[in-house]
């Protein structure tokens, strides 16, 4: 994980309009811009799948590669932490009550997310799965 | 944020539009607490974000459904704001020009309804974004590539009606758009192209009505409410091959663009080609005060350090060529040998092959990321930017006078030179991006203060802006003056024509209906 951060962070000093750097190999797509299928039903429904509801909905940002697990990752490595704390589904400091209140406040780069974003009972789900802290 | 109410409307009639509206979508995508009014707030707005206030958002999930609520919305005359995802950020995110308006968030219909790899094109619903449709394509394996803008967190759709632009052979988002479906101020129904005759295979493929052709009339528009759309993708080429050139002095841009705009215009060069300037490839680096620790403009000397520390040019040309290989060596002797004339040095070359990586951050192979979003974490706090964005000729000169007088302006305000040209074709697209902190009141206050003067100074030089921020919509539409605004004029005469209450947008890119023309040049 720690290898594949450190490639990530490579990765965000290049520009967006940047050369390809010449290393990664051929393959899939890093994780953010590769999310799973979004669970189908009613999006005003309990789920319990709160991973996948995650990765579909916040992925783009917060999966491996996103801006946010980029910026991150920066900031807990300058906490003194590992750079895989940079990545939401590894913390075990957030608690539910935190992450619902960044996900509809929005915090410093991270703007509000509106309920079309994502519904209350997938914030519910997202905020299960990622407030290991209670 | 508090209630502010339309225009004109009791809190009775605005509940009385909401509960209807609830009849239509189901209570729970009727959203009207203070909570749901931040979150369609600008988040990037250059001060309080009261300025711009929805008074709550209504989400359909179909056609029918906007229809519904289009004429609710006439019963009540309560104003609509459409978003397609609201992620329109720099320019008002989902914020509504005028005050109290409910803004349509049709971020719910997000279906792919046609995606063709044969005759290279897709049909999609406004709450498709970027990374949808891209992780749709990739599903299916099939041989087709985007085209994305630096932000690719929005809509496929929202962009490009918007005039959004990127960095490939099919970087004109909006020339993409073939065949519109929109429901009309009055709830009723439009197809455009060959749409308009019903199961006609050709809606998607053929880009022009019988008769007049309206599809661009519904972009950067308050006609109607685009519900889907076809759009012509590029198929996959069978190679690419990038070639990188660092420019080293400012003025260079004047010879970069008389040698590239003529390949572009010949065919020779058939993409977009973006040409940032070197803070551009500064801000993904870490943080302002890592690299300057004074509030002020950087000065020249510490430029010129940080780009020899870097080893960076002052502007950055990173051009893709695409097709067969024998093809694409052949153009790329040709450009070589034309940026030889003035540079010695030899580009850096990346081909690209099927099979090879291809993710990443590429946006000059339509891969779609938020990562340059992080340029607002270079000011640090809440950090914000807002894009001052005038269309230029594409030719040395031209552009060498536009970017002498931005970067005088900019510096006068003591504030950091970042601009980036795009050559599009016959034009440039000259993006002077300015970055602040939403806390920082003093600093937001100087930056409307150098908005003001960036549009004044470049329309007095005879350029205008193709696109800007809700607060700007209308000193912008003043810019385009011929004939005492013969062009605000027609339109309006076609906004009231079509939409007698002013039901949609009122005031998007300055185009007031009468119901609300005396909120025209208001702050909100």
């Amino acid at each position: 994980m720690r290898a594949l951060l450190l490639g990530a962070a490579a990765l965000v000093a290049a520009t967006a309009a940047a050369a390809l750097p010449p290393g990664p190999p051929p393959g899939p797509p890093p994780p953010y811009q590769m999310r799973p299928v979004a669970p189908g039903g009613d999006r005003l429904s309990p789920t319990t799948d709160g991973k996948t509801v995650f990765e579909v909905h916040c992925g783009y940002c917060h999966l491996l590669g996103g801006m946010g697990s980029n910026l991150l990752t920066k900031q807990r490595m300058m906490m003194g932490e590992t750079p895989d704390k940079g990545l939401l589904a590894n913390r075990t400091d957030l608690t539910a009550d935190y992450v619902k209140s960044v996900v509809r406040m929005g915090k410093q780069a991270m703007p509000a997310q509106t309920k079309v974003d994502i519904t209350d009972a997938e914030l519910e789900a997202v905020a299960k799965y990622l407030g290991k802290a209670g | 944020m508090k209630l502010h109410l339309p225009p004109r409307v009791s809190p009775k009639a605005f509940n009385a539009m909401l509960t209807a509206s609830a009849g239509v979508v189901g209570k729970d995508w009727v959203m009207a607490s203070d909570a749901d009014r931040d979150a369609y707030s600008d988040v990037y707005a250059p001060g309080s974000a009261e300025e711009w206030p929805a008074s709550a958002a209504i989400a359909p999930a179909s056609v029918e459904e906007v229809r519904a609520i289009v004429r609710l919305a006439n019963e009540h005359k309560t104003p609509l704001w459409p978003v397609a995802r609201g992620k329109n950020l720099g320019y008002g995110t989902a914020a509504p020009r005028l005050a109290g308006s409910i803004v349509l968030d049709l971020g719910r219909m997000n279906k792919i309804l046609e995606l063709d790899a044969k005759l290279a094109y897709c049909v999609v619903e406004p709450g498709v974004g970027f990374f949808d449709l891209y992780e749709a394509v990739q599903r299916e394996k099939l041989p087709l590539w985007l085209s994305v803008p630096g932000n690719a967190w929005g809509s496929v759709l929202g962009n490009a009606l918007e005039h959004g632009i990127g960095y490939t052979p099919y970087g004109l988002h909006a020339r993409n758009l073939c065949g519109i479906e929109a429901v009309l101020p009055d709830g009723d129904l439009v197809r455009t192209g060959m749409g308009a005759m019903a199961g006609n295979p050709s809606w998607h493929l053929f880009p022009m009505s019988y008769g007049p052709t309206f599809d661009l009339a519904f972009s950067q528009s308050n006609l109607g409410v685009v519900t889907k759309a076809g759009l012509w993708m590029q198929p996959a080429p069978e190679s690419s091959l990038e070639l990188v050139w660092d420019i080293p002095q400012a003025e260079d841009i004047g010879w970069v663009i008389d040698t590239i705009a003529p390949l572009k215009i010949s065919g020779l060069i058939d993409q977009n080609v973006f040409i940032p300037s070197w803070l551009g490839k500064m801000v993904l680096k870490g943080q302002r005060k890592d690299f300057w620790d004074k509030p002020g403009a950087i000065p020249e000397w510490r430029v010129q350090e940080l780009l020899k520390e870097h080893k960076l040019g002052y502007w950055q040309v990173a051009l893709r060529l695409y097709g067969e290989e024998s093809v694409v060596k052949a153009k790329a002797e040709i450009v070589k040998a034309a940026m030889k004339r003035n540079l010695p040095a030899e580009p850096a070359e990346h081909w690209w092959h099927p099979g090879d990586y291809i993710h990443g951050v590429e946006i000059t192979m339509g891969i779609p990321s938020a990562v340059p979003l992080q340029m607002s974490d270079w000011i640090g706090g809440r950090g914000a930017h807002m894009g001052f964005s005038p269309v230029v000729p594409a030719t040395g000169k031209h552009v060498l006078d536009q970017m002498a007088r931005g970067r005088k302006i900019i510096a006068d305000f003591d504030v950091d030179f970042y601009a980036s040209f795009t050559i599009g074709g016959r034009f440039a697209n000259n993006v002077n991006m300015l970055m602040y902190d939403r806390d920082n009141a003093e600093e937001v206050a100087k930056m409307r203060k150098l908005f003001d003067a960036l549009i004044k100074e470049t329309a007095k030089a005879g350029y205008a802006e193709y696109r800007t921020h809700l607060g700007w919509m209308d000193p912008v539409m003043d810019t385009f003056d011929f004939n005492d605004h013969a062009l605000r004029r027609f339109g309006e005469k076609v906004k009231n024509a079509l939409d007698p209450n002013g039901v949609i947008a009122p005031g998007k890119q300055g185009i007031w209906p009468a119901a609300y023309a005396n909120a025209r040049g208001g702050q909100a």
